[in-house]
């Protein structure tokens, strides 16, 4: 359930574009910010903001890597294996990540701290290998750099 | 218009004609899935390669999204292009299941021909198959997502063309999945268009799965005999059994697809309740024999009750062969034939024949391009389903629809399109007439009314209750047939003999039944002293007349008989050997169960009975002209055979 108040706000948030349609990212993005996830609730919320139904909202949610449509840890990390981090090898770093948080790809720590995603180019090419953690970015990673960074933002 | 060379063949074709569509309009089909004419480009695929040696763009291409213009030379068979294509199909098929053996599309399967074509015959890949999970849409459609190539067509029909909602394309690269949000029946009223339009097999026909391949099966051209919109279909039988209709191209009546009830509403045909054998009295008998029963009943009513109470009943369930042989059964006993029970859906039928001509009924075109549509009073999704899809294409286009006196009762479904409600038709803007289009239901509408709708100058379309009421009203009013309900309230009618007709029960009760001939059992059946079975749409040839006056002709696909599965342990030698879906090892020189004759035959048979002439061809005169009518054109609309004269 949302607050009468996010729901009058997504509403005119609605109201306010040319198409419903395009008003979906951010519908949902304040949704899964309201829930931590994009839970089925949540896409039944949006499709009958949006006037789409449940499956359009899927359709675009399923699209978009950055919208969870399962339970994700505190902070998701986004670590990209593209074509120019996987030449500045990310394999190693993507292995770093798993043994240190202790899960594969997909997977969320114990502590419900992380989830580690691989995803597509972020466009930090020149800052390869890269990767986000909850929403920020990160580039020239080394094993060494991943650590400080989980702890960091496990502080943060 | 575009001259263009494809494989040294010159072709000129209208702009905006892709190179795809100008090679097939010269006969060569270059290999292609996302394709589909009825749909918008998405060149998803990339089958559709071709090289470009000259002109103003060169090298490799995609033929389906390439205009055709002046001055291109396309070569379809250079290696370049043959190269590309087989890569694609190949790794179109990385994925695929390789499971034709047990796909019911095996050998109706776009992608086992394109394959071929494609030129990809050995396997290299050695990998992992990705994998999916398959969801349950219904009793009508079964889903196999592994099967899927991504060509995206299903969801382009799904939503684009037919405005579903609730099927769709979710995830992204490697999982991108055609499905339902949750488990559950398809709710579009369009939905077994997927199984004619995905080129694999992903969506087939779960009402006839595992019975028969596609070389199997009788077909012929039919038309759908279950609204007056007259969609072409082809009736797919085995061993005397329907067991799918398919969609049939005619761009002036459904385009490529049809309706949900037009393909999946078909158990009738195959049922076991059907009447096969005649009765007379409740027993069966020879056909002769009924025969000779129903012109002996017929002629001994009237010695005793005169000629004039009794009446020849048919319906808009017959052809216009049955229409036209009735008048003259009637003719020959000398009693009034009516085609029309009741008078309130007589009058309606009758006006809006009266009413269309060759300018102001609309084609489905007039409906696509409309400006402006009003639905008066009407169940579209029931009449007519459809037109709905056109008015659709016109609302996109940006028609204004308009529908007056809000929904009927009872709808099943919502309208696949957006319109704005009003009270009356004075409301709808048709600003001089041109562009406009009003539609109703004419059954049970007041001459008065669908006259004022006229008036308006929009073309007009006015569906019809049965598939060919509209040749029943037309013959009706040549013939100068009457409405049953009035001569029965005048007290002159007591007696009927029905072919192939619906009474309501009040009239029922209201009459002796001396004989009725029909595929169904009903009211009718049950009351009629001689019962004369007839054959249904898939077993007869005809012609039928659908709402804007188009005539087109179907032929039957499969003989008159008991389907072989479920055939009484009767007709085999024993009870051992009546084992499922064998033929009986048996010799007959007829069919069980095969005694059923075309509406029309019966007509003519009880005429010879009767001491009439014997009718070998039932369309004389006028009518004549539709002797040779092709069942594959796109038929013809009859207002150049009939003059507003005929029909005063
Ligand atoms: S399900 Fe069939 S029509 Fe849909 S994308 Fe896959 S192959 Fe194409
Ligand atoms: S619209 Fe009418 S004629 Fe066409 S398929 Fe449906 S029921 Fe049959
Ligand atoms: S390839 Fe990794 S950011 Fe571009
Ligand atoms: S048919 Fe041209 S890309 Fe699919």
């Amino acid at each position: 359930m949302i607050s009468e108040e996010l729901k009058k706000s997504l509403a005119e948030r609605v109201a306010g574009a040319i198409t419903p349609r395009e008003a979906t990212v951010d519908v949902m993005k304040e949704l899964q910010a309201h829930y931590g996830w994009l839970t089925d609730e949540a896409v039944g919320e949006a499709a009958s903001l949006l006037g789409l139904s449940p499956l359009q909202v899927e359709e675009l949610a399923t699209f978009y890597e950055m919208i969870y449509r399962r339970p994700v840890g505190k902070k998701v990390i986004h670590v990209c294996d593209s074509i120019s981090c996987w030449c500045a090898d990310c394999d190693g770093i993507i292995a770093h990540l798993k043994k240190r948080l202790g899960v594969e790809l997909g997977g969320t720590t114990a502590d419900g701290m992380y989830t580690l995603l691989p995803c597509a180019c972020m466009g930090r090419c020149g800052d390869s290998p890269a990767m986000s953690v909850g929403g920020t970015p990160y580039g020239h990673l080394t094993p060494h750099l991943v650590d400080e960074i989980l702890e960091k933002e496990r502080r943060a | 218009m575009p001259k263009l060379i494809i494989d040294d063949i010159p072709v000129e074709v209208p702009p905006g004609t892709s190179v795809l569509e100008a090679a097939r309009s010269v006969g060569i089909t270059i290999p292609h899935f996302c394709y589909h004419p009825a749909l918008a480009i998405a060149a998803a695929c990339r089958l559709c390669a071709v090289k470009l040696l000259d002109g103003p763009v060169k090298g490799i291409q995609m033929s389906c999204s390439l205009p055709a213009q002046d001055g291109m030379v396309v070569s379809t068979t250079d290696p370049d292009a043959l190269k590309m294509r087989s890569l694609v199909i190949e790794w179109l098929m990385l994925n695929h299941p390789h499971d034709c053996p047990v796909c019911d599309e095996g050998g109706e399967c776009l992608l086992q021909d394109f394959t071929i074509a494609g030129g990809h015959s050995r396997r290299r890949y050695v990998g992992k198959k990705r994998t999916f999970q398959n969801q349950y849409l219904g009793e009508r459609i079964h889903h196999e997502m592994n099967r899927c190539i991504e060509c995206y067509r299903c969801v382009r029909f799904y939503q684009e063309y037919a405005g579903g909602t609730d099927f769709g394309v979710t995830g992204s690269a490697g999982r991108v999945y055609f499905g339902r949000f949750a488990e559950g029946a398809l709710e579009s009223p369009f939905s077994g268009n997927l199984v004619d339009i995905c080129p694999t097999g992903v969506f087939t026909d779960k009402t006839g799965r595992f019975r028969a391949r596609y070389w199997d099966y009788e077909f012929a051209p039919a038309v759908c005999q279950h609204c007056s919109v007259g969609c072409n279909t082809s009736p797919q039988n085995f061993q005397r059994e329907l067991i799918k209709i398919v969609a049939r191209r005619n761009d002036q009546v459904n385009g490529w697809f049809i309706c949900d009830r037009g393909r999946f509403d078909k158990e009738y045909l195959n049922s076991p309740q059907r009447p096969r054998d005649p009765e007379i009295g409740g027993a069966p008998g020879e056909y002769r024999l009924a025969l000779e029963a129903a012109a002996n009943r017929i002629s001994e009513f009237c010695l005793q009750n005169g000629a004039a109470s009794l009446a020849f009943v048919g319906s808009g369930r017959l052809s216009l062969e049955g229409c036209l042989v009735l008048a003259e059964l009637a003719r020959v006993v000398g009693a009034p034939f009516c085609y029309f029970t009741e008078s309130a859906a007589a009058q309606g039928s009758l006006a809006a024949v009266r009413l269309l001509n060759e300018q102001n009924a609309a084609r489905v075109r007039d409906i696509e391009k409309a400006e402006c549509i009003a639905l008066f009073e009407l169940d579209l999704m029931e009449e007519g389903a459809m037109l709905s899809l056109a008015i659709r294409k016109a609302s996109l286009a940006g028609a204004q629809v308009f529908r007056v006196g809000g929904a009927r009762e009872g709808e099943k479904h919502p309208l696949p399109f957006r319109y704005q409600e009003v009270a009356t038709v004075d409301e709808v803007p048709f600003e001089g007439g041109s562009k406009g289009v009003v539609i109703c239901g004419a059954g049970g509408k007041s001459p008065e009314l669908l006259s004022y709708l006229a008036s308006s100058g929009a073309k007009l379309v006015m569906l019809q209750p049965g598939p060919n009421a509209f040749g029943a009203a037309l013959v009706s009013l040549e013939r100068k047939g009457a409405t049953l309900s009035d001569l029965v309230e005048s007290g002159q009618i007591k007696a009927v003999v029905c072919f192939e007709a619906d009474l309501p029960p009040w009239l029922l009760e209201r009459v002796e039944v001396l004989a009725c001939a029909d595929w169904k059992r009903g009211g009718l059946t049950e009351k009629a002293s001689v019962l004369l079975p007839t054959t249904t749409w898939v077993e007869s040839n005809g012609t039928s007349i659908n709402y804007e006056g188009r005539a087109q002709r179907f032929l039957r696909s499969r003989p008159a008989g008991l389907p072989l599965k479920g055939l009484d342990p009767k007709y085999y030698s024993s009870e051992t050997e009546a084992v499922a879906l064998h033929p009986p090892r048996v010799h007959r020189n007829y069919i069980p169960g095969g005694a059923e004759r075309e509406a029309w035959r019966v007509m003519a048979d009880l005429m010879l009975e009767l001491g009439g002439e014997p009718v070998n061809e039932p369309l004389t005169g006028r009518w004549g002209k539709l002797r040779d009518l092709d069942p594959e054109g796109e038929g013809v609309r009859i207002y150049d055979l009939v003059s507003a004269q005929d029909l005063s």
